[in-house]
């Protein structure tokens, strides 16, 4: 059972904590469709967590916006904003299940991984080996988002998962699961697999 | 397994690749209506929900219908369970788009700071001539040339998210944001034509 605590009040800004809200709920869709395709519990205990930080952004947002609103036009505005803050939570919500497939021991049927085959979005699991070109790099420099068209959403070393990394730097034996196009990918298991020097 | 058997799980597996790319693509659409404020990808979002409400009965039909053949339930449940969630992010996703078409106020807490140029979302077709035609997206260097960032292609009635190697095509529509000096290039570079001959 996860400890519910209090959200302690803090000015945090409305449209980044939206953004922000936006990006975590994205991930943990990402992450736990990662979680049924590999079947992968630990993945999906990450979702969990992360449904908790939603959960606190959420209060947040919305302490926020109770203390910005002076007159009848911010409240209509507010209420506004606050209903898209509760539909985001609804979308983690959403990825929490499917986290729950995976820690509820309910199927996942052959067909999923067809389907995620077939997805425009396409996940993948990889271990950086030795001679990689990517070791020594990180997330952010390698920008594969411009130039493969993929997100690095997860690395594993040792025990833990570094999630939605960017100034991580990349060292052997790390696990890694990858967002994106099928090509993109298959360049990127290359280079982790150290089957390649660059990237075109 | 009989022909007949794969031909239906080829419809599953259709249905549920369908739910999850449209569902994915409702959310981005209704964030990026919330935060350019615009009732025309709000609009859009709305259309692609009526879309995944029919396929999504249609994809529980398919499955349940998997209960007269020996398959273990739980397997079923747990595809019952991802099409569920795929339908629950597209309504998520059309009620945000709900809350923009109520009308939001640009208001100071959404920083929604319309200084010089005002950001807005325009869309253009691309044209037979156009020299974007047959090129990948990573080729056609929209947001180099114009500022213009691609939100979402249009072909037919098809919505299709931008990625470095999708191929643009005559009459393919595409709806991007950006500043609104950049509009006209953009036109101009999709249609092929400059603005005065249109």
């Amino acid at each position: 059972m996860n400890k519910v605590r209090k959200t302690e009040y803090r000015a945090v800004p409305v449209r980044e904590t939206l953004i922000q809200m936006k990006d975590i709920s994205e991930l943990m869709l990402d992450l736990a469709y990662s979680a049924a395709l590999f079947d992968n519990k630990e993945l999906a205990e990450e979702v969990m967590e992360l449904e908790t930080k939603i959960d606190d952004l959420v209060y947040l947002l919305n302490m926020n916006l109770m203390l910005a609103a002076r007159d009848r036009e911010d409240a209509e505005t507010m209420a506004g904003i606050s209903k898209i803050g509760s539909l985001t939570n609804a979308i983690s919500d959403a990825a929490a299940d499917v986290a729950g497939i995976v820690l509820n021991d309910i199927g996942i049927h052959p067909v999923v991984r067809e389907v995620f085959q077939r997805a425009e979005e396409h996940l993948a699991r990889m271990v950086i080996s030795e001679n990689s070109i990517l070791i020594g790099k990180t997330v952010e420099d390698l920008d594969l988002a411009s130039e493969v068209g993929i997100d690095i959403i997860a690395i594993r070393r040792g025990k833990y998962w570094h999630i939605n990394p960017d100034k991580e730097i990349l060292m052997p034996g790390d696990s890694i699961v990858a967002r994106g196009t099928g090509s993109g990918l298959h360049k990127l298991i290359q280079a982790a697999n150290a089957e390649v020097k660059d990237f075109e | 397994m009989s022909e007949l058997d794969i031909g239906h799980w080829e419809r599953i597996t259709n249905d549920l690749v369908t739910l999850k790319n449209t569902s994915e693509m409702m959310m981005d659409l209704a964030y990026s209506a919330v935060l350019l404020n615009s009732r025309y990808l709000a609009d859009e979002v709305m259309l692609l929900e009526e879309q995944i409400d029919e396929l999504y009965i249609g994809f529980q039909y398919e499955v349940l219908s998997k209960t007269k053949t020996a398959t273990d339930p739980r397997d079923l449940l747990g595809l019952i369970r991802l099409g569920s969630v795929t339908e629950r992010i597209a309504d998520a996703a059309s009620e945000i788009a709900e809350v923009v078409l109520r009308g939001i106020e640009p208001h100071p807490v959404l920083q929604m700071v319309i200084q010089d140029a005002e950001e807005t979302v325009e869309r253009a077709k691309v044209g037979e001539d156009s020299p974007l035609a047959g090129k990948t997206l990573r080729q056609a260097k929209i947001a180099e040339e114009t500022g213009m960032w691609v939100l979402v292609i249009r072909r037919g009635d098809k919505w299709i998210r931008p990625r470095p190697n999708t191929t643009l095509k005559p009459g393919d529509v595409i709806i991007a944001s950006g500043y609104s000096e950049g509009e006209e290039d953009f036109v101009q570079l999709l249609t092929g034509k400059s603005s005065s001959e249109n």
